[in-house]
């Protein structure tokens, strides 16, 4: 049981926190008990062998699963000490607090500036001057500015790969969330766009709290400051990277980072 | 074990020696396939070439402009060219609104419960209908019961009927051709329902959508039974041929052709059904390439990509 204690510094104020978190696909238990608390202003990285729940367990993090059939979230998470899943809550704005960047980049078939500006559209800007400014901002923040600010009005599909996650970082971004959920958001990307997309998210845990799901535990050792172990549908053991890497606690997770379980 | 052993000679014979007539045979089959489907071809432009070598001589611009005529020869199909286009824009009007809600309810909302199974069950039930019974049930109601007798509106209300399923069919198929990751990209940014299916699904399906309802309109155009008893079969004498009122009779091309040969009092009446058929087709295979065209670039112009 002392696994799942978090080990985050006490002197850190939580942004988000689990407590006891069950998530269920029919009649399927993809995440049983899970506890964590996120850090404001962290990276929390998620690691874990393929199947064992970190996307479902992300996905809960936002109530994404309202939108999947047969999915059933039990238990407790909270923002800033605010339940997400209290009847009073609307899921919208739990989603406009919380973003989320998925694994395959996603923009919508619009032009590079649509896509930037939809979140900002979404909640009611509709000065040109403000959405512009909103798009320079985020684009900026996203590192992509430099490389798109010549053809905002092209299709965001003309894009790159990697230029295209940035893009829905940006897109992200311009909703002005306070956490940023993401979901392996490089494995579909080279070497040179991961690198970018790992700088970009060392600059972004300045003003937002990033949770982050990672196939590649090299990633987590870069570019977190927490990391989770999930297997078999449970949260194994949370810590600092840096004790989950050097010294972790439980055998499971020492057996992964060592490479025993692929 | 033994079946084993009886299967194993059995197994050799197939592979060995049958290799060479298996081939051939898988040749033979190809061959056929492809014939059959070069038919569908040939017979298709021997169908077009038999109409136009029939109705080409018939076509003037007196003849797709001028009013039909009674008792005389030299009468033109102006006013049902115009009819046709009419009803077919009022159907629309009508299809369209009703069809792409619906149809966007079921794709987009509705879980899959009930009430989704009963109007799936109940347009297929509709769309089964025979034209000709929907003409009749559009007789009883407009023409008779409401007393309207046969205008262009209870015609286009009849055929709305027999084209709802159709065009729900096509809106469902066309937002179920939208990623699912451009409705959870919408989503993670706070966007509610209904602002993902506006701003997002509908331009992405916009393409499909558009080439589902050129594609309807042909069929529609050409449509000849439920309109015979609803629209009505002539040009309404006595009020101006390009008639805008919906409450006032409507033939269309279709219905005129179909009426042509059967009571007309003309001389030339093998001139006109022969000129009506190849406008009709021509008219119908516009259709047809326009669907294409029209989806092509829409999707181009809202998705940036080329289907
Ligand atoms: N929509 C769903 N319906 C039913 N079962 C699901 C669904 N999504 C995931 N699962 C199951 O839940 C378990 C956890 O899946 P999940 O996608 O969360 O794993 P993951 O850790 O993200 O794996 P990966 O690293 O491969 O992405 C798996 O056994 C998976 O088969
Ligand atoms: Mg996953």
């Amino acid at each position: 049981m002392i696994q799942s204690q978090p080990a985050a510094a006490p002197a850190l104020a939580d942004k988000m926190k689990i407590e006891n978190l069950d998530i269920f696909y029919g009649t399927f238990q993809a995440m049983k008990r899970a506890n964590l608390s996120v850090p404001d202003r962290h990276v929390m990285a998620l690691i874990g062998p393929s199947g064992c729940g970190k996307s479902t367990f992300l996905r809960a993090l936002n109530r994404m699963h309202d939108l999947t059939p047969g999915a059933r979230v039990e238990g407790k998470v909270t923002l800033d000490g605010v339940d997400i899943y209290a009847p009073s809550i609307d899921p919208v704005t739990v989603r406009h607090r919380i973003g989320m960047v998925f694994q395959r980049p996603n923009p919508f078939p619009k032009s590079i500036f649509e896509n930037v500006v939809y979140g900002a559209k979404i909640h009611g800007e509709k000065n040109p001057k403000r959405l512009a400014e909103i798009a320079e901002k985020s684009l900026r923040a996203a590192a992509l500015w430099d490389e798109v600010k010549d053809r905002l009005s092209r299709s965001a599909l003309d894009l790159s790969g990697g230029q295209q996650q940035r893009l829905c970082i940006a897109r992200v971004l311009a909703v002005e969330p306070e956490v940023i959920l993401m979901d392996e958001p490089a494995s579909a990307l080279d070497p040179i766009a991961t690198s970018k997309i790992e700088d970009l998210i060392g600059e972004l845990k300045r003003d937002y709290t990033v949770i982050i799901v990672t196939h590649s535990m090299q990633q987590a050792a870069r570019i977190s400051d927490f990391t989770s172990f999930f297997l078999l549908g449970e949260l194994i053991e949370v810590g600092t990277t840096s004790d989950i890497f050097t010294r972790p606690r439980d055998k499971r997770t020492e057996d992964y980072i060592t490479g025993r379980y692929g | 074990m033994a079946q084993a052993v009886i299967a194993q000679p059995a197994v050799a014979r197939l592979r060995g020696s049958n290799a060479r007539s298996r081939r051939i045979v898988d040749r033979i089959a190809t061959a056929a396939l492809w014939g059959a489907s070069s038919l569908v071809v040939l017979l298709l432009l021997l169908f077009i070439g038999f109409e136009f070598y029939r109705g080409a001589s018939s076509i003037s611009w007196q003849f797709l402009t001028g009013s039909p005529t009674a008792g005389t020869a030299g009468g033109g199909i102006g006013p049902l060219i115009f009819n046709s286009f009419y009803v077919l824009i009022l159907t629309l009007a009508f299809t369209v609104p009703i069809s792409v809600c619906a149809g966007m309810y079921l794709q987009e909302y509705s879980a899959g419960g009930r009430f989704k199974a009963i109007v799936q069950f109940s347009a297929e039930s509709l769309a089964t209908v025979p034209s000709i019974v929907m003409g009749l049930f559009g007789l009883l109601v407009f023409v008779s019961a409401l007393h309207w007798h046969f205008t262009a509106l209870g015609g286009a209300l009849t055929l709305t009927l027999l084209n709802l399923p159709a065009m729900m069919r096509v809106t469902q198929e066309a937002l179920a051709g939208v990623p699912g990751t451009y409705r959870e990209a919408s989503m993670a940014c706070g966007a509610t329902k209904w602002q993902t299916v506006l701003k997002v699904i509908l331009p992405s399906a916009i393409g499909p959508l558009t080439t589902g309802v050129v594609l309807v309109s042909g069929r529609i155009f050409g449509e000849t039974a439920a309109l015979i008893y609803t629209a009505g079969a002539s040009v309404s004498y006595g009020r101006s041929a390009y008639d805008v009122n919906p409450f006032h009779t409507a033939e269309t091309l279709a219905v005129g052709l179909y009426q042509v040969h059967r009571e007309a009092l003309v001389p030339d009446v093998d001139r006109i059904a022969n000129g009506s058929a190849l406008v009709l087709l021509v008219m119908v295979l516009v259709f047809n390439v326009v669907a294409r065209v029209v989806g092509r670039a829409l999707t181009l112009r809202f998705t940036g990509k080329a289907r």
